[in-house]
């Protein structure tokens, strides 16, 4: 038998659901009886208790904009008379790494983005590089034609793409994709020339205005002098760190987009 | 980015055979090691799960989750990470945080 409580909260967070648990960390006075209690919140559906007390409304209002925001905080309420400090701990949905190209370098990214927890899914339209035995660490792996499913593929700004398949032209399609979805990180492999020469060629080509390749991480990753796949899927990994937290390290692309007069792409966190 | 999954499913596996604590950085100010909602679990055996941070502040922090697992009685601890850097405390971050340490019981 497992705590009613823990079994929905890990239930939730199984199946994507955003929660919130919200426990009574700090309270006085009249209050004082409610110290460490807990509740499990959602955005709609009533909240859970642990212990058969309803939560006041004024904290599940709380919790609610909490659970909008994203951000787990402590906020401050009176109970009974008393002062609460109350801790909101929403549970956020891990981003996803999605690897489009299942070669040399898919594989430490793959490693690499379980080890900092990402939800990890490898795309490739060849059976016999995106299979399981390959890729035991993955989330997903997906062998199917690339343009199709990421066209079909529910991006958000809490999705991160990688482009390393085994050819530029694949890289290209998938790029133009995924240019204008609302994925936090978009990145391409390639050398500084090849990826400036396929821009301007998709800018006559396509049309497709300069200003929409300055979100591009291409060249890709960090400038770290990386030469072999894995510390190239370091490199990669390293910017996508760098995206989600908000570092300041210098792109590779930093020198691409400085030469064609681009502001870098405000990323998630700016 | 640490899995929010893999520590309840930790809590959840380990309360089936003995209570736990749960030390939770509920907010912090200045530079800090982990962010907020970092968890350890303190479990009486000493088998330890997780970090919020290493030093002289986890050990407080084990120390509080050792007390709520006999009390039952949740406790704020506040790590202060702003003395000088000594020979003593090496392990200085600069800011302050507040841990929240509670006990999850053990499930019959």
């Amino acid at each position: 038998m497992s705590d009613p409580l823990l079994a929905a909260l890990l239930q939730s967070i199984d199946e994507g659901q955003p929660v919130a648990l919200v426990t009574v960390i700090r309270a006085g006075g009249p209050a004082a009886g409610w110290l460490g209690r807990r509740w499990l919140v959602w955005p709609e559906r009533p909240p859970q208790s642990d212990s058969s007390t309803d939560l006041p409304a004024a904290l599940l209002a709380q919790a609610r904009r909490c659970l909008q925001e994203q951000r787990s905080q402590v906020v401050a309420e009176k109970i009974d008379g008393g002062p609460v400090d109350v801790f909101v701990e929403v549970q956020a949905r891990p981003p996803t790494l999605i690897i489009v190209g299942a070669g040399h370098v898919a594989l430490p990214l793959a490693q690499l983005g379980k080890m900092i927890d990402f939800d990890v899914v490898v795309l490739d339209d060849r059976p016999q590089f995106a299979n399981k035995q390959r890729f035991p660490m993955a989330d997903r792996v997906l062998a199917q034609p690339f343009e199709e499913t990421l066209r079909g593929w529910p991006i958000n700004a809490n999705t991160f793409i990688v482009l390393v398949t085994r050819g530029h032209t694949h890289d290209v399609a998938c790029l133009l994709e995924v240019l204008d979805s609302p994925a936090a990180y978009i990145g391409m492999i390639g050398s500084k020339r090849r990826v400036n020469a396929v821009f301007e060629l998709l800018q006559k080509e396509r049309g497709i205005a300069p200003e929409k390749f300055s979100r591009v991480y291409s060249p890709i990753g960090l400038d770290i002098g990386a030469e072999s796949p894995a510390e190239i899927a370091i490199a990669i990994i390293a910017e996508i760190i760098n995206v989600y937290r908000g570092g300041r390290a210098v792109p590779l692309s930093a020198a691409l987009r400085a030469d064609r007069r681009l502001p870098l792409h405000p990323g998630r966190t700016g | 980015m640490d899995s929010a999954k893999s520590i309840y499913k930790t809590i959840e596996r380990l309360t089936r055979e003995t209570p736990v604590a749960v030390a939770t950085i509920v907010s912090s100010k200045g530079s800090v090691p982990r962010e907020v909602g970092t968890k350890m679990i303190i479990h009486p055996l000493g088998q330890h799960v997780g970090t919020v941070g290493g030093g002289c502040g986890e050990a407080d922090v084990i120390k509080a989750g050792l007390n709520v697992l006999h009390s039952g009685q949740p406790q704020m601890v506040t790590v202060d990470l702003t003395e000088d850097v000594s020979m003593q405390s090496l392990g200085v971050c600069g800011g302050v945080m507040d841990v929240y340490v509670e006990r999850w019981p053990k499930n019959e």
